[in-house]
């Protein structure tokens, strides 16, 4: 396989996964913004939501004024933004079509009529519960692209590639949403926490479609710890960092098993899940919140670097 | 006479190339005029290169190099022994055929003034080419005009380690309009001995002649090659001839030193 | 030939149905009222499914646009095909001795057969072609070659298309699709067919690998990537025959050799089908700002340790001022009169010839001699004074820049139309394939110009598709 079509495998997928989570932090964003009832609260919590995104400082340079309709039109429309919807379609079809022989014809389709639906779309028309609408409709263009992979795709090195791409992109969004609400989890004084950080707390949970899978496994009210938990150590939770390290790794072993050969690409995905293995809440709260998220975004984009390394991407 | 050589050029690529690529022209032939009794191109890669015979009959040595670090250093050396035949090379087997030398190139490029009067010459071929020789001399050797000009061809061939450039613009004159004229005619890049300045890479040119095959004409010496002239490569013009060419260029190729001695 | 009533490919003078058309006049005959329309919209449905295949995509939007097709098929009979075949055969066998002449010994020029000047002096004519000696002498691996018709017996050759002939993928997505529309058909008429070319291609690429290869030679496709209009067509041809797509930059070259880089390291490839111009193929040998190519490519292949299909320098041999000498050329190296004529061309630098074309302008067809697509031509009886005043003006500038031809009356086909079947032009595009033997695929392109009276058939031009049928015996 060309080194340049593993590539395109990994950021077709890594667009998808990242279109959809666009998709689904402007939607929580939105609505926050909505039930906010502090003077100024709607666009505190939209640029929250694109500090979340890494999408702000993007934004400032619009020189627009934060309100529902311009950070919309910016995380769904803006081609200026890379992370917007429309750029993150164009550029998982892009790479497809780039390896259009490596990949099936479902899902050669299933991507090739999302694009040419949304660009039917006149952003100007979306608004209200046309906007919640397009969200979902993407969230599920995600889904039946990611369905149409698992049911068709070869199981070989580039299914590998694709999965990664997914894996890498979803972890770091996860840990993302933690990092910029962590200081609503540390552990306080005040265990029962205000209507603020219950807001907060919904918020994350929303964000990584968690609030209902939160009450199946914990059974219990918002708690900072249990949030914590679920997102970071539940294996079952499939966007928890956890479960995302894992299933990189296991990706990664299958290319070594393939290829035959370990690559420095395997060491530092082993780093990676070394971080959150054997550990607990109680440990990494010590070690630091923030310190800990930050130093896993690290290791996992250096998975990304050592990936192309090890894989010849160019 | 016996001529030692040694032609040294640094070849600069831009930093972070993966993979530089370069030719290298830099390997004289034998025949009538000369014996190559040992000659080495030295250069980081050559012992990997891919040699062939280029479409003028140049040898060629095709190097690689990835991730080079810095300047790389390009030697050619050696030594040649030179005949005086009165500038006449016959006509050798394996050359491509003469009619290739008719084709004009933008480097090639002459004012009808140059070659408009031997139109309708009645003299043999030789006198004619004489003749151009010593007009191409008169309107392009040392005028104003002719440096400019010159100037202008050096940086569009993007030649280095090229000859002065008098000689280049001279032997292009002689090229062009014999040409003109329906006589193939080639450039010839090459060294020269006993130079009154510092020894250079020099340029002349070779007309064809169906009775006498190839001979040479040195326009800005006003003579045919002597046993001073050592030929390195023949080509279209100076592009054809360039003696390193490479991708990416970064920040080109510089002649470092011409020594030629007799040896 | 000009004014005469267009060859009709369906009927006779006297309204009755030619014979290769009879089995589908009946079937036509046979289809429920609307029954050709109701095919019509199926055929969309299917174009639409197989739609990324056909998509012409611009460079920022995802306009998809399919090149019509027309379910009326394009019927050629086994003797009339048997003759094309020869004299194809002959064209492609003289024109690769040609190349392989010219940039030897050119004994040709010394001949006086091909003046020197038009060769030598042709931007075409590639000077680092000299001596090289591909594998088998073959120059021109894959050709496409432009044929009209304009009477029972009397075919033209208008073109040779011996660079990078496109359209060959619509060729065999047209069969795709005709036998889901009308399977019954084929039931009734054999056809032969055009599957094979993906295979055929794969056996011609392996036949002329370089004299070093041992084993199964590694063959790639190579792009200038997904914003070429003819993308679909390169990836298309590479997934048909189990090669690897790649761009510029997916090959490199190490020690004379040409690798790809793959994610396991660095594989030699031993034949490159390149879908990329002479000019962007190599910055060190062509254009230094070529960002498609591959540096030090030109130069494997000149050290013999890589084949190019088609070879660099190809486009001599099917330069429109060449092509008037091609007669002369299959009568020099073949020693055969040509089986396929010429299209009569006028050449505007001798005096006599151009006054008589500056006269006659409104009759006649102007080609720009490096023009293509239907670009830069003027086809008189078409066209208004005032274009034929600017012709006239480019032609006197220069005159060497043009061919000009007579107005072929192109035979006509049913075709499929809102007012129902109508007779369209059509012209033709054989492919050829040229390795250790010479293939050609009995039928090939057929285009239709779909504008009532129209003779531009080019796709940029309104033009559709037909599937086109050989018959077996």
């Amino acid at each position: 396989m060309l080194g340049r079509t593993a590539q395109n495998l990994f950021w077709l997928s890594r667009y998808v996964e990242r279109a959809e989570n666009m998709a689904r932090l402007l939607e929580v964003g939105y609505k926050m913004s909505l039930t906010s009832r502090r003077e100024g609260g709607e666009a505190e919590h939209l640029v929250s939501m694109m500090q979340a995104a890494e999408v702000d400082e993007a934004f400032e340079k619009t020189g627009r004024v934060a309100d529902v309709d311009t950070v919309a039109h910016f995380m769904v429309f803006d081609e200026e933004n890379p992370s917007s919807v429309k750029s993150c379609l164009m550029a998982a079809r892009t790479n497809a079509r780039s390896v259009r022989t490596a990949i099936t014809s479902d899902m050669w389709q299933s991507l090739n009529a999302a694009w040419l639906e949304f660009s039917q779309i006149k952003p100007r028309d979306v608004r209200g519960a046309r906007l919640l609408g397009l969200l979902q409709w993407v969230r599920q263009r995600s889904h039946e692209f990611r369905g149409a992979l698992l049911g068709t795709i070869l199981r070989n090195d580039g299914f590998a590639f694709s999965q990664a791409g997914n894996f890498v992109e979803r972890a770091d969004n996860t840990a993302r949403i933690l990092d910029m609400k962590y200081f609503v989890l540390l552990p306080r004084a005040d265990l029962v926490g205000g209507d603020l950080d219950i807001q907060q707390w919904t918020l994350i949970l929303r964000a990584a479609s968690a609030h209902r899978s939160y009450r199946h496994v914990y059974h219990d009210r918002y708690k900072a710890r249990n949030i914590a938990d679920f997102l970071i150590l539940k294996p079952e939770m499939p966007r928890s960092l956890i479960f995302c390290a894992g299933m990189i790794r296991d990706t990664l072993g299958t290319l070594a098993d393939l290829y035959g050969q370990r690559l420095v690409c395997h060491d530092v995905v082993d780093d990676l899940c070394a971080m959150i293995e054997n550990t607990s809440m109680e440990e990494i709260f010590a070690h630091g919140l923030h310190e800990f998220l930050t130093e896993f975004i690290e290791r996992n984009n250096r998975v990304t670097e050592c990936l192309s390394e090890s894989y010849n991407f160019y | 006479m016996r001529i030692a050589i040694r032609h040294t050029l640094s070849l600069t690529p831009p930093p972070d190339t993966n993979n530089l690529v370069f030719q290298l022209l830099l390997t004289p032939g034998s025949g009538a005029t000369q014996k190559l009794e040992r000659w080495s191109v030295e250069a980081p890669g050559t012992s990997n290169a891919a040699r062939f015979v280029d479409a003028f009959g140049n040898l060629v040595h095709f190097v690689n190099q990835m991730r080079p670090d810095g300047p790389l250093a390009i030697t050619a050396s050696g030594i040649v022994e030179t005949f005086d035949r009165n500038g006449v090379l016959g006509k050798p087997g394996g050359e491509p055929v003469p009619a290739l030398f008719l084709r004009a190139t933008t480097l090639t490029r002459v004012p009808v003034t140059l070659y408009g009067k031997f139109r309708s010459t009645r003299e043999d071929r030789i006198a004619t080419l004489h003749a151009l020789m010593a007009r191409v001399g008169e309107v392009l050797g040392g005028s104003e005009a002719g440096q400019q000009q010159s100037q202008d061809g050096q940086s569009q061939s993007q030649t280095s380690g090229a000859p002065k450039a008098d000689a280049a613009l001279l032997a292009h004159g002689f090229v062009g309009a014999a040409r003109a004229l329906d006589i193939p005619a080639r450039y010839v890049s090459g060294y020269l001995f006993g130079a009154d300045e510092k020894p250079a890479p020099h340029a002349w040119a070779e007309a064809y002649d169906p009775g006498l095959g190839w001979i040479g004409f040195d326009p800005s010496l006003q003579l045919c090659p002597t046993e001073r002239h050592v030929r390195l490569s023949v080509g279209l013009d100076a592009l054809s001839t360039t003696p390193v060419r490479a991708v990416p260029d970064g920040e080109g190729v510089k002649t470092l030193e011409v020594r030629v001695e007799a040896a | 030939m000009g004014d005469a009533t267009p060859f009709d490919e369906m009927h006779n003078p006297d309204g009755t149905v030619r014979e290769p058309y009879r089995a589908l006049a009946q079937w036509i005959e046979a289809q429920p009222e609307n029954g050709l329309s109701l095919m019509q919209a199926d055929a969309e449905g299917i174009f639409r499914k197989l739609g990324i295949t056909f998509a012409v995509y611009g460079s920022d939007e995802g306009t998809e646009k399919l090149i019509p097709f027309d379910v009326i098929p394009r019927i050629i009979s086994a003797a009339e095909w048997r003759k094309l075949s020869r004299g194809i055969e002959q064209r492609v066998r003289a024109l690769n001795a040609f190349l392989h002449d010219i940039y030897h010994r050119q004994e040709i020029l010394k001949a006086g057969r091909v003046p020197a000047k038009l060769i030598l002096n042709n931007a075409a004519f590639c000077p680092d072609m000299m001596g090289v000696d591909p594998a088998r002498g073959v120059y021109s691996h894959i050709i496409g070659v432009d044929i009209v018709r304009v009477g029972p017996d009397e075919f033209y050759v208008l073109e040779d298309n011996l660079r990078t002939p496109s359209g060959v993928s619509y060729m065999l997505e047209d069969r795709e699709a005709m036998m889901q529309l009308a399977p019954d058909l084929f039931q009734r008429i054999k056809v032969a067919p055009v599957e094979t070319y993906p295979e055929n291609l794969r056996r011609t690429l392996e036949s002329v690998a370089p004299a070093n290869v041992t084993g199964t030679p590694s063959i790639a496709v190579l792009t200038p990537g997904i914003y070429n209009s003819a993308y679909f067509e390169h990836s298309f041809l590479a997934d048909q025959m189990g090669a690897q797509l790649c761009e510029g930059q997916d090959l490199f070259v190490d020690g004379g050799k040409v690798y790809m880089r793959t994610t396991t390291g660095p594989e030699r490839v031993d034949v490159i089908y390149r879908r990329i111009d002479d000019d962007f193929l190599d910055p060190l040998t062509f254009r230094p700002d070529s960002m498609l190519g591959v540096p030090g490519l030109f130069n494997a292949y000149r050290a013999g340790n890589v084949t190019l299909v088609n070879a660099p320098g190809t486009g001599i041999a099917d330069d429109k001022a060449v092509y008037t000498y091609v007669p002369a050329i299959i009568e020099f190296y073949l020693g055969e009169k040509a089986i396929l004529s010429n299209v009569p061309t006028y050449n505007c630098t001798d005096d006599d010839q151009r006054a008589w074309v500056l006269e006659n302008i409104g009759d006649l067809v102007v080609k720009e001699v490096h023009g293509s697509g239907g670009y830069g031509m003027l086809v008189g009886p078409t066209s208004t004074k005032a274009q034929q005043a600017e012709f006239k003006k480019k032609i006197e500038a220069r005159p060497d820049n043009y061919i000009v031809q007579p107005t072929l009356a192109l035979s006509t086909c049913p075709t499929y139309v809102n007012a129902g079947i109508a007779p369209r032009h059509v012209d033709l595009r054989p492919y050829v394939l040229v390795g250790d033997e010479i293939r050609i695929t009995p039928g090939g392109l057929t285009r239709v110009a779909l504008k009532k009276g129209s003779l531009v058939v080019n796709s940029s031009q309104g033009g559709g598709t037909k599937d086109t049928w050989v018959l077996e015996d």
